[in-house]
């Protein structure tokens, strides 16, 4: 059986990338691979005492919930799905996860407003970066 | 068998006799009295007996000059008797050598202030070839705007450009502000000394180590308390207390962390009540934004009532002497009337989002929910609360024992250490020393400012704005603090206006009760609510809050802060003139 990953977090824009993979997946007859990515970088924003790792924790714990969240929606949608956390930036997150768990292709959802993580360019940059380095096909969804 | 060693008669006599001489070399050498005794009783007699000169150096504000050569020059002579350096306290004494004189001139010189001779009148001078001591005057020395004035302003106007812009971390740009400032005095000093601005030894005098121990003992502390699960099973307990009343959930975890920001500190209680609020409020179908929006507002408030509860507070309360009850005591009662008003504005302000509360969650995520608010050690958090309880007491009771905050939080810390988390490399880990070198780089930058002279300058301004009413100065305070916490750091802003609170409270009639800086603690925190980047606790909620897909714009912060702040500040001020 095919996989498909899909980096995916929790708002509305999320929601929708989810409800394209999840199509696609139906589609192909594949499952999917729904990663999310702990990321404490923004700590550096603060001169005050903040503890990584437990802050990752309750991040991870955050994480387990959103992608309980969307296996829902796949089951629903009669769509087999396995959540998976990494730690890290996400693009090598999204490299490790990709050779890691052997998929066939990674999803990237269209950026679609100021609540998304990336603009459509560094998008397509990124898409390609990792296409290149994992040879693993990848789309816009 | 054991031999008792017993000292014979004559040596227990030769022991005691040592001991005595002993004791009184040590008596003859801390007691001054004695000495001019002895003197006067061995030496020449009274009337070739040296006199001394004693005297005050003050700025134009009227604040002690400390490191001032004070100089004596006698009958027009180009080498001086006697040097003496003005203390703290701008003191200074000179211990002249017996002569007879027909003049004395005292010269005064200091980096930053102009030099200044004083040609002493004839019955002074009469005075001291007396043999007698002499006081004059307080004298006050005019600034000079050298060169090391401009080094010094510049260098931490940039260390606030590059905090604001994110060009550099807080704490490598104040470490450059610091190595501007030491090695313009040093190299630059060398080339022209009007580029000096102080040396090492009197750069460290400015770090307030009080505010480092504090810091460093709370923050042991806190790492302990937070592994524990008990801001998470906090929350998950609002959640089952409100029963799917958002307006009522919104309430509980207001009250919740303003609390926990009150004992703990805000940024922690934002880092790990923001994941589970994000979970609860997806559970009940409505936009995490709106409760985490109003529990930040509420975090930057509620930390303004204890002295721990900012790092704004922290520095206050240690510059000003102020304790954990004087803090209790003037701030709380204004903090309560603000949050209340505050979570009346955020129910009216979210009340269409509330009332659109979707569907909620499956079974499922409402358990998975229930496992993220469970406390996770309990032996721990037992211990630690144990241990925090009987802090708060010391906080309490430390005012009347003279135990000072620094030591408190420093006891509560070896206490956790040897009792809840024996592993010292471990907890010496979790010790964010960046943050110290941030706060102990500040006080530096913050010092070199005072050395040269800007410090003055504002204080005077501020004080000729103000005009000696005290209304105006608790206006201008609070409203500039709040103004300026906005869009700069709150932490450099309210290190650098202590020393300007400082003046005003000596010289503004009335503020002597400390009214103005209990006005810089509501200004700086409160304002902190108005933009996104005015405090660490919305910097960090909008960084988690986008890991779960939810960004916060400056905008949709604006559209809510800055009216909460409006109302707040309003609040804190009318409790500041209540109060007062």
């Amino acid at each position: 059986m095919k996989k498909i990953l899909c980096a995916t977090r929790g708002g509305e824009a999320s929601h929708r990338t989810q409800d394209a993979v999840l199509a696609m997946a139906k589609e192909q007859g594949a499952s999917v691979l729904f990663l999310y990515v702990v990321d404490v970088e923004f700590l550096k924003l603060t001169a005050r005492a903040v503890r990584p790792d437990v802050v990752a924790t309750e991040l991870e714990h955050m994480g387990e919930f959103l992608l309980a969240m969307a296996c829902e929606r796949a089951s629903a949608q009669g769509v087999e799905a396995e959540p998976y956390i990494l730690h890290g930036p996400m693009a090598e997150a999204l490299v490790s996860a990709a050779v890691e768990k052997e998929v066939d292709a990674i999803a990237f959802g269209r950026p679609a407003g100021p609540e998304s993580a990336f603009s459509l360019p560094d998008l397509e940059r990124l898409s390609a970066r990792i296409e290149e380095t994992t040879g693993i096909k990848t789309y816009i969804v | 068998m054991r031999k008792r060693l017993v000292a014979s008669p004559t040596m227990q006599r030769w022991l005691l006799l040592i001991i005595l001489g002993l004791a009184l070399v040590l008596e003859l050498s801390v007691s001054r009295p004695l000495w001019p005794v002895l003197a006067q009783e061995t030496a020449a007699g009274p009337a070739e007996r040296g006199g001394s000169l004693e005297g005050r150096l003050l700025d134009p504000q009227g604040e002690p000059i400390h490191g001032a050569d004070v100089a004596a020059l006698a009958d027009g002579g180009d080498e001086p008797l006697v040097h003496a350096e003005s203390q703290n306290d701008g003191s200074y004494l000179l211990d002249l050598p017996p002569g007879e004189f027909d003049s004395l001139i005292i010269e005064i010189s200091r980096p930053h202030f102009y030099p200044t001779e004083l040609h002493l009148e004839d019955s002074t001078v009469a005075q001291i070839t007396a043999g007698e001591a002499a006081r004059l005057p307080d004298l006050e020395l005019t600034r000079r705007l050298t060169p090391g004035f401009w080094v010094a302003t510049l260098s931490f106007v940039l260390v606030l450009v590059l905090i604001a812009l994110e060009r550099l971390h807080k704490t490598t740009a104040a470490l450059l502000g610091v190595a501007l400032v030491l090695g313009f005095s040093f190299v630059g000093g060398a080339i022209n000394p009007d580029f000096f601005i102080f040396d090492f030894e009197r750069a460290l005098e400015y770090v307030d180590f009080d505010v480092i121990f504090l810091v460093m003992g709370m923050m042991i502390v806190i790492a302990v308390i937070e592994e524990t699960g008990i801001f998470q099973w906090l929350a998950y307990q609002a959640y089952r207390l409100s029963r799917g009343k958002v307006w009522l959930l919104v309430t509980i975890l207001m009250i919740i962390t303003s609390v926990a920001s009150a004992l703990l500190d805000n940024v922690t209680t934002m880092l790990l009540m923001a994941p589970i609020t994000i979970q609860i409020a997806l559970t009940l179908g409505i936009n995490p934004l709106s409760v985490l929006i109003p529990e930040v507002l509420a975090s930057n408030v509620g930390g303004i009532s204890t002295l721990i509860g900012t790092p704004t507070n922290i520095l206050i309360g240690s510059y000003a002497g102020l304790g954990f009850n004087d803090f209790l005591i003037n701030l709380t009662p204004g903090v309560v009337l603000a949050l209340v008003a505050l979570i009346l504005f955020v129910l009216l302000h979210y009340r269409k989002t509330y009332a659109a509360a979707g569907k909620g969650l499956s079974d499922a995520m409402r358990e998975r929910l229930r496992e993220s608010g469970r406390i996770t050690q309990p032996e721990k958090l037992r211990k630690a609360g144990l241990i925090f309880v009987v802090m708060l007491v010391f906080f309490i009771i430390g005012d009347t024992i003279h135990l000072v905050p620094a030591v408190t939080a420093l006891l509560g810390a070896v206490a956790m250490l040897l009792w809840v988390s024996t592993d010292i490399e471990e907890m010496l880990k979790v010790v964010d020393w960046t943050t110290l070198m941030f706060f102990i780089a500040l006080f530096i930058s913050v010092g070199a400012l005072q050395e040269v002279g800007l410090i003055s300058f504002i204080a005077a301004g501020i004080g000729s704005l103000v005009g000696g009413n005290l209304t105006v100065a608790i206006l201008v305070l609070v409203w500039s603090a709040a103004l300026l916490s906005g869009v700069i750091d709150n932490i450099p802003f309210a290190a650098t206006m202590l020393p300007v609170v400082g003046f005003l409270t000596r010289t503004v009639p009335g503020a002597e009760s400390h009214v103005l800086w209990y006005g810089l603690s509501i200004g700086a925190a409160m304002g902190g609510n108005s933009t996104l980047i005015g405090s660490s606790p919305n910097l960090v909620t909008a960084g988690i809050s986008e890991r779960a897909g939810f960004r916060i714009s400056y905008l949709e912060f604006l559209k809510v802060g800055l009216p909460a702040t409006v109302i707040t500040v309003v609040i804190g001020t009318i409790w500041l003139f209540i109060r007062f």
